[in-house]
């Protein structure tokens, strides 16, 4: 079948692995009729490193340093996952300063996420100038990050117990300084993306995807409430302090649409930026009513969790992060599975990509929100 | 249109003053928890090894031998200590966990947020114990702690009491 009824023979285009707009080593092997996409095929694993099989030779600490990497984007989303589950698993109670703290990392680094994305996605819709106005924001809020954990991205502040130590003098009045600064020039960020023309002719009505096949293949996070599947662990499923900030009339609400084109997952991205920054004030001000206190637990010299099985799943910002632990009363887990966000998300390629535009791929692609060292784990 | 609403924040930003700082002739301004590069502090070195097991990817090489005080005075015990041979970290390996650091029994490593060592071949980034020791000149003092926080546990094992006086009864 050919366009206009002439003779022509399908192409198969590799995209990547090398490719800009995969931006990291995803490769995509495309059918094509014409410019039309037929079938497109997600190929990965050029970046896998076996992390299930890494954790299983590491104690629960050495965990933390691996755990913080496979999303580099989310490193202290990562890292909650894990020791939660363990802390689970010990029965451990941890201190109520540490559990805010902890609260107010992951949505700064929540915010950080998006922004990432927020810049890079109109990069890949040839807009150059919003990542500059996205990585001046970042750098305010990856400064007070790097002032308490020491990192820029893997940040290894959890313990299993708490966090690390304790945040420095004067930080949270730095936090809030950085809330304020960014929150006041979101605008900025905001009015070279929404409601930008070109930005709405790439995006609206492309790239449809439907809740129930965001259901079928495990789609999560952004990508999935787009598609008007509302759901959010931290709402449904609360841990760490959201049960009290989802809480009605709290500052926490699942943002969603119901499009779940390329244009409605930019808009929850954009509209879950506000929310972060409200959730990370609340959280704030939450600290300065809480007493003085401890941020970790003391620790035994060997940590060894009882035998049994654990599976913790977590908000991060690309979606469902969980971990499947495995203990038989070793200090090593026996078998530690790792479920990221990113891997089930792009395996929805298949299905998308059929049918648009090559021109668009790009666009999808884009909005999918992956990072590649998710995806191949 | 609302291709202008972009042009003129573009215009608005155009006349402020930047915030990028160029590099290598503005230093950048690192807080003191950055982690740059691990400094050893020799002398407070015991050649225990914990800080080379917990390594998650086993990047420090340690090797010693053991030698023998003579008694300080006469009819006393011989001692015996262990010196410090090799003390190597591969920051080509490294993961800048700061495990090893936390484990130090003895306070010997620390982190500097100085970050100028890049090379050209990565074998040079071995960095042996005379080098790590060089960077312990650029390791700044902790952060003082939230207000909030909890003593440091330091400062509470000072204020107990000490433990076993040797004197018993009135």
């Amino acid at each position: 079948m050919g366009v206009g009824g002439l003779a022509t023979s399908d192409m198969v285009l590799n995209i990547g692995p090398q490719h800009p707009a995969t931006h990291g080593v995803l490769r995509l092997k495309i059918v094509l009729d014409g410019e039309r996409i037929v079938s497109a095929d997600p190929v990965i694993g050029y970046m896998h490193r076996g992390v299930d099989k890494l954790f299983e030779v590491r104690d629960y600490r050495q965990i933390i340093a691996l755990t913080n990497r496979h999303d580099w984007l989310a490193a202290f989303g990562n890292e909650l996952g894990i020791v939660l589950a363990v802390e689970s698993m010990l029965g451990m109670e941890v201190p109520e300063r540490a559990v805010w703290l902890r609260t107010l990392l992951a949505e700064l680094n929540r915010v950080l996420s998006h922004l990432m994305f927020l810049g890079s996605y109109p990069l890949e819709l040839g807009a150059i100038t919003p990542v500059f106005y996205a990585f001046r924001e970042r750098e305010e809020i990856q400064a007070v990050m790097e002032e308490a954990t020491g990192g820029r991205m893997h940040y290894m502040f959890n313990r299993v117990g708490g966090l690390r130590e304790d945040v420095p003098a004067g930080w949270t009045g730095r936090v809030r300084e950085a809330l304020t600064a960014v929150r006041r020039r979101l605008p900025d960020l905001f009015s070279l993306v929404s409601g930008n023309d070109i930005v709405i002719a790439r995006t609206r009505g492309v790239g449809v995807l439907d809740a129930a096949t965001c259901a079928a293949y495990g789609v999560t996070g952004p990508i999935a409430r787009a598609s008007g599947l509302d759901l959010d662990l931290r709402r449904d499923q609360p841990y760490l302090a959201y049960a009290e900030l989802f809480a009605p009339g709290g500052p926490g609400r699942v943002v969603t649409r119901s499009a779940g084109d390329c244009m409605a997952r930019l808009e929850v991205l954009l509209e879950q930026l506000e929310v972060s920054l409200d959730l990370a004030q609340a959280c704030l001000d939450r600290l300065e009513t809480l007493p003085a206190g401890p941020v970790n637990q003391r620790l035994p010299k060997v940590l060894k969790v009882p035998e049994g099985e654990h599976y913790a799943v977590t908000e991060n910002p690309l979606g469902f992060n969980g971990y499947l632990v495995v203990s038989r009363g070793e200090k090593t887990p026996w078998r530690c599975k790792l479920r990221s966000a990113s891997f089930s998300n792009v395996q929805v390629l298949s299905e998308m990509l059929p049918g648009h535009l090559v021109s668009d791929m790009v666009a999808i692609l884009g909005s999918m929100f992956f990072v590649v060292g998710d995806v191949d784990k | 249109m609302s291709l202008v609403k972009g042009l003129v924040t573009t215009m608005r930003t155009a006349f402020r003053r930047t915030t990028t700082k160029e590099y290598p002739d503005v230093r950048p301004e690192l807080p003191p928890r950055s982690r740059g590069v691990i400094a050893l502090l020799e002398e407070n070195c015991t050649s225990c090894m914990l800080c080379a097991r917990e390594c998650p990817d086993w990047c420090i090489y340690i090797d010693s031998h053991k030698e023998t005080i003579p008694a300080a005075t006469p009819g006393g015990r011989e001692r015996q200590r262990n010196v410090l041979d090799r003390f190597d970290i591969d920051f080509s390996l490294c993961m800048y966990c700061g495990i090893c650091i936390e484990v130090c029994p003895f306070d010997a490593l620390f982190w500097s947020p100085q970050f100028e060592y890049a090379e050209f071949d990565v074998r040079d980034l071995l960095h042996d114990k005379e080098r790590l020791g060089v960077w312990m000149g650029t390791v700044p003092p902790p952060p003082a702690l939230d207000v909030k926080a909890a003593e440091p546990a330091e400062i509470a094992a000072a204020r107990r009491p000490p433990r076993g006086t040797g004197l018993v009864g009135p």
